[in-house]
């Protein structure tokens, strides 16, 4: 066994000055957990605080060994220690606590108790439990990718372990052989929930004993220079052997989970006295003075100086100026790219087609030749021939290399939240990823999606996801609940994401790169039916843009207005085009191209012209796009209208996989056009 | 001062502790002349090295850790050359709850003091326990006495003074 006095730290061997240091860290953080319940009770606000005493070896430690502008932390809620030790002032840590604009952390936009300073690489993080583990995944790779010498440090309780990311986390960094730290600071509850109701094994860590380039430490959380130690030589470890390492560090929770839990309803009298027996700053006063490491007079010294700095910190915050109510609606999505060559996202060229898939892998090439700091990959995307489910990607892997094109494993949130991450490390890279290989099976990604739909806004600007997440979506292949249905209606309930649905190749080309040459995420939607159709083959210039918000007219027309997207503009087409035949009904349809922004201006110039208009998709009625739009034009264009808004999509079901069945529930021309008809009537 | 020649016991455990201070009481009751207590939480170097036997109260503390007033003490042991003197301990543990470290502290104590030349006695039968892993288990016999208070606490008082009798003959 090594003695502790061989070790790099430890009471007799580390320096004084380093000593009273830490002693110092330690009670500014604990003065300031102890008076954050204070800031509630006066209703000035920290109506969320985690108090860490009990976590203070592991989390001292955390702090000590991160190199900020070097390193990357990802703090949880209960990280405050953490923080300060990296180097986070009181004053900081209280303008969180209390939401100022000046709250480096989110300006007061995200919860007390979430700590952050990105300029540090101090990210700010979800409230999800552990979900910014595949953040730190994604930020590890660019590390190695780049070759930027740190490591990333993710920190969480052990209850978040029982969380499916983390576990895919884990795998993942594993897999690739990442420079993380996967810090799990176990305190034996989560809220109330006793560890053994979590997972059989009481050595949480050791659940992933079996992962290959894992190595596991552990260590004693409230025990400074035994976490000193397990932090320094995991940091070493992961450093010299470019692989994760997990730190269990045990802890003690010496008060409630959050000033909303009360432990006595569940813990005994016993257990308390227990934990508080085990006060790791109590500990580590003690060993300074039974060593002879300090004199009481220093150390009450230090506390009264830390007294006085969190009264002057205190004060400083309080005077702090509040959020301005009128700046809510910055930073929710950050400036797209800039188009100028095409500024309605339309062109004149003719001359060689191109079919929606050639256009879609055509420019996805021609960008990662432009762009160096450019990464893709998903499910299946990547493997010799083959690029994808559809082939969308094929060639890129063997023109791009495999540290830019790759395949990842079958996890969707995964995926999505190594993007995230990978995003973090530097603001000029810019990611694809094929997010599920059809978008039914999207939904296990959409914990990540919502929480990275928050990112801009919530770091005040800080912080943007720079990522397209292109989805195989949509019907008419006969492919049943998994393999049929759209997933717009769902994602356009969410503030921070664009969505695009081209339903031409040249379309899908200018969105695909001004995408890719924006900040801020895009979901990216192909109508995978017409991939390969030859109605959606189009030329296609190879510099093509188009901005989003921009729809266009595929066909003009006087009598009514249709507004589509998708498969369902061809639909619409063709509708539009026999009815002229045989009614001469001429309609004007718009491909809206861009459901998030909207373009509004050309809804509105269309249907004041044409007095009537019919919302056309092949997403469900109940809770389609199409209600959203209907309820604008009934708001802004009432007057203008000469029938009811009239709406056609699929029936409230999922979509069928015999022929017969998807036929009844998608709309089609027959439906389209006599739904025309009735509206022409009107 | 006790004098070395004294051959007295230094009983050495937490005054503040509780399961662990009954056991205590009941080795004092056991061996009355040759018993000295003193407080972990204040003992001093000069008090331990006065002694060449020693009895420890070591309970395991969560998930197999020393409690904080013996790893606090570690570091002073550490200069210690603990050649020549006899170790015995005994400890509190829960096989229910914390079966993946039954008396934990007691193997970790143990391994530090042979670390340091020191001698262990009072290995006691691991049979009658059921747990998964204990760092006190050498073999099939514990380096130490294990004790559950919440599990099997009407055999405590047999385990304790079967222990002191054997403990009577190793300490010759």
């Amino acid at each position: 066994m090594i003695l502790r006095k061989n070790l790099p730290f430890g009471i007799k061997q580390t320096d004084k000055v380093t000593l009273l240091h830490w002693y110092r860290l330690m009670a500014i953080g604990r003065t300031i957990d102890e008076r954050a319940p204070n800031y509630l009770k006066q209703a000035i606000g920290w109506s969320y605080h985690a108090p860490y005493a009990g976590h203070d070896g592991i989390q001292l430690a955390i702090g000590q060994v991160f190199e900020k502008n070097k390193d990357h932390l990802f703090p949880y809620y209960r990280d405050m220690l953490t923080v300060i030790s990296a180097g986070m002032t009181a004053e900081e840590i209280i303008l969180n606590g209390i939401s100022k604009a000046t709250d480096p952390s989110s300006g007061g936009r995200h919860m007390s108790n979430h700590f952050a300073k990105p300029e540090w690489n101090i990210h700010n993080v979800s409230s999800c439990t552990g979900n910014h583990a595949q953040h730190a995944v994604g930020t590890a790779r660019a590390m190695k990718y780049y070759n930027g010498g740190g490591v990333v440090i993710s920190s969480q309780g052990e209850s978040s372990l029982s969380e499916g990311y983390v576990y895919e986390a884990i795998n993942g960094a594993s897999n690739e052989q990442l420079p993380v730290i996967f810090v799990i600071q176990d305190n034996g509850y989560g809220i109330s929930v006793p560890k053994h109701e979590q997972t059989a094994n009481r050595r949480v860590a050791d659940n992933f004993s079996g992962f290959k380039n894992l190595r596991i430490f552990h260590c004693n959380g409230k025990d400074v220079f035994d976490s000193m130690n397990t932090m320094f030589d995991a940091k070493r470890w992961v450093l010299e052997n470019q692989k994760p390492a997990i730190v269990q560090a045990n802890c003690v929770r010496i008060h409630s989970h959050s000033n909303s839990d009360r432990h006595e309803l569940y813990r005994s009298d016993a257990e308390l006295s227990y934990v508080a027996e085990y006060d790791p700053l109590a500990k580590y006063r003690r060993m300074l003075l039974r060593y002879n490491r300090a004199t009481i007079d220093e150390l009450n010294a230090i506390d009264e100086e830390v007294k006085q700095l969190i009264k002057d910190a205190h004060k400083k915050a309080l005077a702090a100026p509040d959020p301005d109510p009128k700046s809510i609606m910055n930073f929710v999505v950050p400036e797209s790219y800039s188009v100028e060559l095409y500024p309605e996202g339309i062109h004149n060229g003719q001359g060689e087609t191109k079919k929606l898939i050639e256009a879609i892998n055509e420019t996805l090439k021609a960008e990662f030749r432009l762009n160096p700091d450019t990464f893709l990959w998903g499910q299946d995307v990547a493997n010799k021939e083959k690029g994808g489910i559809f082939n969308v990607t094929k060639g890129m892997q063997k023109e791009f290399g495999r540290q830019r094109v790759f395949n990842a494993p079958i996890a969707e949130d995964y995926i999505v939240g190594t993007a995230n991450g990978m995003s973090r490390y530097s603001d000029k890279i810019r990611i694809v990823v094929e997010g599920a290989e059809f978008a039914d099976y999207f939904w296990p990604a959409m914990e990540q999606l919502v929480d990275s739909s928050h990112d801009y806004w919530r770091s005040n600007g800080k912080f943007s996801p720079n990522i397209v997440i292109r989805l195989a979506s949509g019907g008419y292949i006969g492919g049943g609940l998994y393999h049929s249905q759209n997933i717009e209606g769902a994602l356009i309930t969410l503030p921070g994401i664009r969505i695009v649905y081209p339903s031409f190749a040249d379309d899908a080309a200018g969105l695909l790169r001004v995408a890719m040459r924006s900040r801020g995420i895009t979901m990216f939607l192909e109508p995978k039916a017409l991939y390969n159709d030859p109605r959606s083959a189009t030329h296609v210039p190879i510099d093509f843009e188009v901005p989003f918000g921009k729809a266009r007219i595929r066909r003009e027309g006087s009598d009514l207005t249709i507004i589509t997207y998708g498969n369902t503009t061809h639909l619409c087409l063709e509708a539009a085009r026999q009815l002229h035949e045989s009614h001469k009904i001429d309609s004007e349809i718009i491909d809206l191209r861009s459901l998030n922004p909207l373009d509004y201006n050309t809804i509105t110039r269309s249907i004041v012209k044409t007095n009537k208009v019919l919302i056309m998709h092949e997403d469900k009625v109940f809770g389609g796009v199409g209600g959203e739009i209907s309820a604008y034009i009934a708001e802004n264009l009432f007057n203008h209208l000469d029938a009811p808004i009239m709406r056609v999509g699929a029936t409230f079901t999922p979509v069928g996989f015999n022929r017969i069945l998807e036929k009844a529930i998608l709309p089609d021309t027959e439906k389209i056009a006599k739904k025309i008809v009735e509206l022409f009537n009107y | 001062m006790i004098q070395k020649t004294m051959k007295k016991i230094a009983l050495i455990y937490s005054f503040r502790s509780n399961k662990t201070a009954a056991v205590a009481k009941k080795i004092k009751s056991l061996w009355e002349d040759k018993i000295h207590e003193l407080d972990i939480e204040t003992l001093t170097v000069e008090q331990f090295v006065e002694f060449e036997n020693y009895i420890l109260g070591v309970p395991t503390w969560f998930d197999g850790e020393l409690p904080s007033y013996w790893d606090e003490f570690v570091p002073a042991m550490e200069d210690m050359d603990l050649t020549g003197r006899k170790f015995a301990i005994f400890g509190n543990g829960d096989q229910v709850n914390y079966p993946e470290n039954f008396g934990d502290a007691v193997g970790i104590m143990a391994e530090i003091i042979e670390s340091l030349g020191g001698t262990i006695i009072g290995y006691t039968s691991s049979k009658g326990y059921v747990f998964e892993k204990s760092q006190s288990l050498v073999g099939e016999r514990f380096c130490g006495l294990l004790l559950d208070f919440e599990n099997q606490p009407k055999q405590n008082e047999e385990r304790v003074v079967s222990w002191i009798e054997s403990l009577k003959k190793e300490f010759q």
